[in-house]
């Protein structure tokens, strides 16, 4: 048997911890939402057949160490014995010098399994055993740190054994020009074929988890009159508002342009100093610093994730329906956004300016104003028009939840179900974000 | 006289009046709202807009350097005589009553009757301030009652904060406690939503693929293609404008209101906008490699498989899932307005003033678009 010399071996670096259990742990989660996807079907069509068997499929207490188990196994064999999905989305392969190694291999993985469910085992029941403990405290805290003890033991004891394996190396997937016969086609590998699963068994589980279903797709055909209705929409409100709504269309569509305005120019004008402090080159010169650029790009990235629409629903109940609702709505959203956009720009300067005016003695604002801003405005300007795009599509449908401007028109026709009238709005709507959409892609088009 | 010469004297006065009509209306935007409380366009009688725009820009451009000769570079030269200024005056408003006419003769009569000349401007010229012209000062009244207009018409009142300030603390405390018993049910709806995400994009990217090759215009050549190049092209850039949110709205009418309804929104607002995206990158492919893949014979399929896909694999993969990114954040709202999803929920705490749920699942919201935004960025950087 070809073997390395001994002496090579000992100069190889060890196998990284990192990379045998990240790729060991998204084989394992690829089986764990194979499991996942078989017990909602499972649960799925049982209540669907016997609808009156009413409740869940709750596992019992043997299935969960049998799930367990079980995912763990399969995504052993797959990891021993095959190129494996996780392996390969990390770049590596197994290399095995023979069949041996393969079952020494998966020999390692059922071994760190069981010394993991032996440490398991020994915190849970021990812990059980202890007396003065109350029953449901005791036993759920014995489950959860019994579990993490158990982990932290199964992934301990792989990187052990994986090491331990003569012969077994994780090795970087060679670069094509390595190759010395092509490799073989996506659908003839293991990789290939658990993506393709993966693929398939999301599609599955969407379909059935979004409620989609072919049928109500069909039933569209059955509201004909309503597409009929916004194909021939009624203008009749366009300039001659609403006695209903004391609002025209037009006048909607002005409300949520100058709220889309006042919330970019405001927005801009709080994110660009702010951005300063959310960059990471200039907030570095004490811990003080840094710990603030840690704080502003936090407090940027939470409130970003917050869409605005959903801003407009909280700034509606706290101060009220209305427009400002949504001019502040969209001015926070911007504010986080562009923060964010702006600082990432502050980060990317050449530092060349920098270290020059920062030579001739110049104070930390005096460096920014005179090295900083000169190099960020012209991308900072487009970055505010993109916003400007975004906003003024965001005012249009804010006041569906209660943000004032043409949402609100909209809103009320379509709770009226005056379709005619719904029509009318969609399409002003559509022409008006269009034509600024143009405009203001000509606008950055000249700037860049 | 020729179109090239015509062409500024024509756009100067239509800029400034456009200008001055746009200056007069949002002045009286806002002075009807602060005096009336009512939304006037023009509070006088529209024939004195008229007349403002008009007259105003005749002054203008006879007496001062106007913001249309400022934007397309034109002086009113020699600083001659008030006589000859006058002259000009009187005949620009013959010239603006026939403006076809100028086309055939060799100069427009304003001109001819003063000697004055629209002529372009000789660089090297030193910078005054901004407030020390005309052009500066109009751009400046302008901004001042636009911000105006908007601060009354978006009926902004910052003191609402205060008046409101009592609440305020409870309010937030409440926002900021999640209820525990909330994470559960709320991690289902985040599945749910992340799915409706998931299937949305796929379903786009198999529809807009294809598409995208009959919306490319370099592809799209020959008189039977170059309609359907139209067609595909203005309805996606036209469908395109409508928000997702919108669609929703509609086709909850159509399919109920439910997880379906934001699905197949997020879906069309998906595909019209990968069909931009996407054929975009066709039209800025590479000639070279069709080229020579035409010249070996290949038929067309094989020139497309050969030498397009090749070279727009990898930026519709990031398309994908910059739009993947998309409709993450937007199948989070799309439940607000009977899409289905975590903002159906959401929103049916909020009208029960639910703030504690309504906090829970705004934490898992973020704590999702925060995940998914960390993902796709260091997919997209692998990519890249």
């Amino acid at each position: 048997m070809a073997r390395k010399p001994n002496r090579s071996r000992s100069v190889e670096p060890a196998i990284s911890a990192k990379a045998i259990i990240t790729s060991f742990f998204l084989d394992w989660l690829f089986w764990g939402y194979f499991a996942y996807v078989v017990v909602y079907l499972l649960n799925y069509y049982w209540y669907t057949v016997y609808v009156d068997w009413y409740g869940k499929l709750v596992l019992p207490a043997w299935a969960w160490p049998v799930a367990v188990g079980g995912t763990f196994e399969l995504a052993a064999l797959c990891h021993a014995l095959g190129h494996s999905l996780g392996v390969k989305a990390l770049g590596l392969r197994w290399e095995r010098t023979g069949p041996r190694v393969k079952l020494l291999h998966l020999l390692g993985l059922n071994g760190a399994l069981l010394l993991g469910a032996g440490a398991f085992a020994l915190v849970y029941f021990g812990a059980c055993r202890i007396h003065g403990l109350p029953p449901a405290l005791g036993r759920e805290a014995a489950m959860g740190l019994g579990a993490v003890l158990g982990l932290v033991v199964v992934l301990g004891a792989m990187v052990f054994f994986s090491r331990a394996v003569p012969g077994l190396v994780l090795a970087p997937l060679p670069s094509p020009d390595k190759w010395t016969a092509p490799p073989p086609r996506w659908y003839r590998t293991l990789w290939g074929l658990m993506a393709l699963g993966l693929f398939l068994l999301i599609m599955i589980l969407g379909w059935h988890v979004t409620d989609a279903s072919l049928k109500r797709l069909g039933n569209m055909v059955k509201t004909a009159y309503l597409w009929k209705a916004l194909a021939t929409p009624d203008f009749q409100h366009l300039l001659h508002p609403d006695p209903w709504l004391n609002q025209s269309i037009l006048q909607g569509l002005i409300q949520s342009i100058f709220m889309a305005l006042l919330a970019t120019v405001f927005g801009a004008a709080f994110a660009f100093p702010l951005s300063f402090l959310g960059a990471r080159n200039i907030m570095n010169f004490n811990p003080l610093a840094r710990a603030t650029y840690y704080f502003t790009r936090g407090v940027f990235n939470v409130f970003r994730s917050v869409e605005s629409m959903l801003w407009a629903t909280i700034f509606a109940i706290w101060i009220g329906w209305g427009p400002f609702a949504g001019t502040m709505a969209l001015f926070i959203h911007t504010i986080a956004a562009l923060g964010k956009l702006y600082s990432e720009q502050v980060e990317h300067i050449d530092p060349g300016p920098v270290e020059a005016v920062t030579a001739t003695g110049a104070s930390r604002l005096e460096v920014v104003r005179y090295a900083v801003i000169p190099q960020i405005v012209p991308s900072c300007l487009a970055l505010t028009f993109y916003r400007w795009d975004i906003n003024v599509r965001m005012s249009t449908v804010i006041g569906l939840v209660g943000g004032g401007g043409i949402g609100r028109v909209l809103f009320y026709y379509k709770q009226n179900t005056m379709w005619h009238q719904v029509g009318a709005v969609i399409l002003t709507i559509a022409l008006v974000v269009w034509a600024l959409d143009y405009i203001s892609g000509r606008v950055r088009e000249g700037m860049v | 006289m020729s179109m090239r010469e015509l062409r500024p004297r024509i756009l100067i006065p239509v800029l400034d009046m456009v200008a001055l009509a746009y200056l007069w209306s949002v002045a009286n935007l806002f002075f009807g709202l602060i005096l009336y409380g009512k939304e006037l366009f023009t509070i006088p009688h529209w024939g004195w807009m008229a007349l403002f725009a008009v007259e105003g820009t005749a002054l203008w451009e006879t007496f001062g350097r106007s913001l249309g000769m400022k934007i397309m570079g034109r002086d009113l030269l020699p600083r001659g005589s008030p006589a000859k200024r006058l002259r000009y005056l009187f005949l620009w408003h013959l010239f603006i009553l026939g403006l076809p006419v100028w086309l055939l003769l060799r100069r427009v009569p304003q001109e001819r009757g003063s000697g004055l000349s629209l002529t372009e401007r000789t660089p090297g010229e030193a910078p005054v301030s901004w407030y020390r012209t005309s052009q500066g000062l109009v751009l400046a009244l302008i901004l001042v009652f636009t911000f105006a207009a908007a601060w009354v018409i978006a009926k902004v009142n910052p003191l609402l904060f205060i008046q409101r300030a009592k609440g305020t603390g409870l309010f937030w405390k409440e926002l900021v406690t999640p209820r525990p018993s909330e994470f559960i049910e709320g991690f289902k709806l985040i599945v749910q939503t992340l799915f409706m995400a998931i299937m949305a994009t796929v379903f786009a990217v198999i529809a807009a693929v294809p598409l995208s090759f009959l919306a490319a215009r370099n592809l799209m050549r020959g008189p039977l293609a170059r309609p359907i190049y139209t067609v595909v092209r203005g309805t996606a850039s036209f469908m395109r404008s409508i928000d997702a949110v919108i669609w929703a709205i509609v086709i909850s009418v159509g399919v109920g209101v439910g997880a379906f309804a934001g699905t197949l929104a997020l879906l069309v607002h998906s595909i019209v906008d990968l069909i931009k995206l996407y054929s975009e990158q066709l039209e800025s492919i590479d000639q070279g490699p069709i080229e020579a893949i035409t010249a070996t014979g290949a038929n067309k399929l094989q020139v497309i498989r050969y030498g397009i896909i090749p070279q727009i694999i990898n930026p519709y993969i990031s398309f994908t899932l910059y739009r993947w990114d998309i409709n993450v954040r937007m199948s989070t709202i799309i439940g607000l307005v009977g899409g289905g999803g975590i903002g159906f929920r959401l929103v049916s705490f909020l009208r029960e003033s639910d703030l504690r749920g309504a906090g829970t699942l705004t934490l898992l919201i973020i704590a999702m678009v925060w995940a998914i935004d960390y993902l796709s960025a260091r997919l997209r950087e692998k990519l890249a």
